[in-house]
């Protein structure tokens, strides 16, 4: 099946700088078709883990195919098939748009056609303006454009709406989803959680050189309990009762409030059990699970895990 | 799929991508003139200069048999030179500074050919100065030249590889454009008054003359000098450019970076 294939495995990848290792054995791989994020807090080594797979940067140790390839001994092959925008790289400053674009489109050899491209993602307009004149969108735009020119199969966008106002960032969302509608498989890299959960179809999240999760966004921020539900029991329940339900990680009280947190689909199955014991709950708040939570309780505490249960 | 993307013939497609990067590199060029300015402005100014000086004080100038114009037509050369190889830090630094270098070499293109493509410009650059120069000195302000061709070509495209190896020497050495263009004006103004700009070396005695004739630009002008207006080349010039310029070779390749 085309939809499972593998366009990435990484194994085991470690990549220090001195004694540092910025990235200490990481592994994932990303399949054909997907959007796939790489989250977690500066100096993680998300950069250092997206550099080794784009080739720029050869690993201490472990693998990493692209394409069944290897981004250090296929280097030409594999760059025929990745597109990259970097972290903060530039253009000269006098280079304009739609050059760069055919300039670009002439360094490979299957590239799309740089005219249909400039038209699809809207640099048409501005394509015989200089690179320093450009807003932040527009540049953002033309990475995009650089980044596709070659036709990849695999685009690894680093960082791609840091600094760009609200509506610049909807935008460059867009232009991604049409990315992957187009068929091509894109590396996200994101410090940004709307960002992941919109976008991805998976997340790794990476803290301290390695993968903390590696899941759905959803699934992530359920397992990472970030759910809550509030609510006014008809009669008082001891601590053991709620333990006792599927999912509860921790329960505080406040006068008659209570409040559980855990993971999963945590409201209907409190109101369930509860309602089999004969208790009557009002006043009830429920709130899912999010990403930013479950990414600031990962990174906060270096013992946890998806799977270390309790947390308070 | 992967099989089709590579089948096609590849010194094809890298003759094609070269010819594009030049055509690009070239219209980046005149849009930042660099090089364009102080290579063929400069010289063709200072050459005004010299001619129009040359003719209220004809002569022979310290004994030398020669006129102004004779003796200050190599060391213009030499300093259209050095301004074009001048601009190679203030290019390739930024490049390198901006992180334009990188952006290329995640393409198939090696960023080598960005280096090697302006290079072919500067040349080409270099080339055209070589041609107003001679031409404007000669035709115009009417320098006596005696050319014996091989020395000529042999002191010109030495001087031109030991100038060029020299701003390679910068590109490798400085961290950022404005440092580079910093240390690039102090370079270009110390290189300037040895070959001869202010006070020619056949004027002065030792040993600010031995200095000269053994610093990069004071040879390159002396062998131009002996191999325009001698006819014969000046064999411990054209050997102090060889060192020079395997000097420079080795610390512009040692300390290249390309991010």
């Amino acid at each position: 099946m085309m939809s499972t294939a593998e366009v990435v495995t990484v194994q085991h990848l470690v990549k220090g700088y001195g004694n540092v290792f910025v990235v200490n054995d990481i592994s994932f791989s990303i399949r054909e078709g997907e959007i796939f994020g790489i989250i977690g807090p500066n100096g993680a080594g998300k950069t250092t883990s997206v550099e080794c797979i784009s080739g720029l940067r050869a690993p201490d140790a472990g693998s990493i195919s692209v394409c069944g390839l290897s981004p250090q001994k296929d280097r030409n092959k594999v760059r025929e098939l990745v597109g990259v925008q970097l972290q903060e790289s530039a253009l000269p400053p006098r280079l304009k748009a739609g050059e760069a674009v055919r300039l670009f489109a002439s360094f490979y050899s299957n590239p799309l056609d740089p005219d249909e491209l400039l038209e699809s993602l809207g640099i048409k307009r501005f394509e015989n303006s200089v690179f320093k004149s450009l807003s932040g969108g527009q540049k953002q735009r033309l990475s995009i454009a650089l980044a596709l020119v070659g036709n990849p199969l695999l685009a690894i966008l680093d960082e791609l709406t840091t600094g760009l106002d609200p509506e610049a960032r909807h935008e460059t969302w867009s232009l991604i989803e049409r990315m992957r509608d187009r068929g091509v498989t894109v590396i996200l890299v994101t410090h940004f959680m709307d960002e992941a959960e919109k976008l991805c179809d998976r997340l790794a999240l990476i803290d301290h050189g390695t993968v903390r999760a590696l899941d759905t966004p959803e699934a992530i921020a359920a397992q990472a309990g970030g759910s809550r539900v509030r609510f006014i029991p008809s009669q008082p329940v001891d601590e053991q009762t709620l333990r006792a339900i599927l999912g509860v990680n921790a329960i505080e009280r406040k006068q008659r409030y209570v409040t559980v947190t855990g993971t999963g689909d945590l409201a209907p199955s409190v109101i369930n059990a509860l309602a089999a014991l004969g208790v009557q709950v009002s006043d009830v708040e429920a709130q899912a699970g999010n990403l930013e939570d479950a990414f600031l309780k990962l990174t906060k505490d270096d013992a946890s895990t998806v799977e270390g249960g309790v947390e308070t | 799929m992967t099989g089709s993307r590579f089948r096609e013939s590849t010194s094809h497609r890298s003759g094609v991508r070269f010819a594009e990067l030049l055509k690009v590199q070239a219209r980046l060029a005149l849009r930042e003139p660099y090089g364009p300015l102080g290579g063929i402005a400069l010289p063709a100014v200072l050459l005004a200069v010299f001619g129009f000086i040359g003719r209220q004080v004809s002569g022979n100038v310290g004994d030398t048999g020669l006129t102004i114009i004779d003796l200050w037509t190599p060391t213009i050369l030499v300093l259209a030179f050095l301004y074009i190889a001048v601009s190679l830090p203030n290019t390739l630094v930024r490049d390198r500074e901006i992180g334009w270098l990188r952006r290329v070499s995640t393409t198939p293109l090696h960023p080598a050919m960005l280096l090697a493509a302006q290079l072919i410009l500067d040349l080409v650059l270099a080339a055209a100065a070589v041609l107003i120069i001679i031409l404007g000195g000669a035709l115009v302000f009417g320098a006596s030249l005696h050319v014996q061709i091989l020395p000529f070509v042999i002191s010109l495209l030495l001087s031109i590889v030991e100038i060029f190896a020299l701003g390679l020497v910068l590109v490798a050495l400085m961290p950022s454009q404005t440092v580079a263009s910093a240390v690039s004006g102090v370079v270009v103004f110390v290189l300037m008054f040895l070959s001869g700009l202010w006070v020619q070396p056949a004027q002065v005695g030792d040993p600010l003359q031995t200095i000269m004739y053994y610093s990069p630009s004071g040879a390159a002008a002396r062998a131009l000098l002996d191999a325009v207006f001698n006819g014969s080349p000046s064999y411990p010039a054209l050997l102090t450019m060889v060192v020079y310029t395997v000097m420079f070779g080795f610390i512009a390749i040692r300390y290249f970076r390309w991010e």
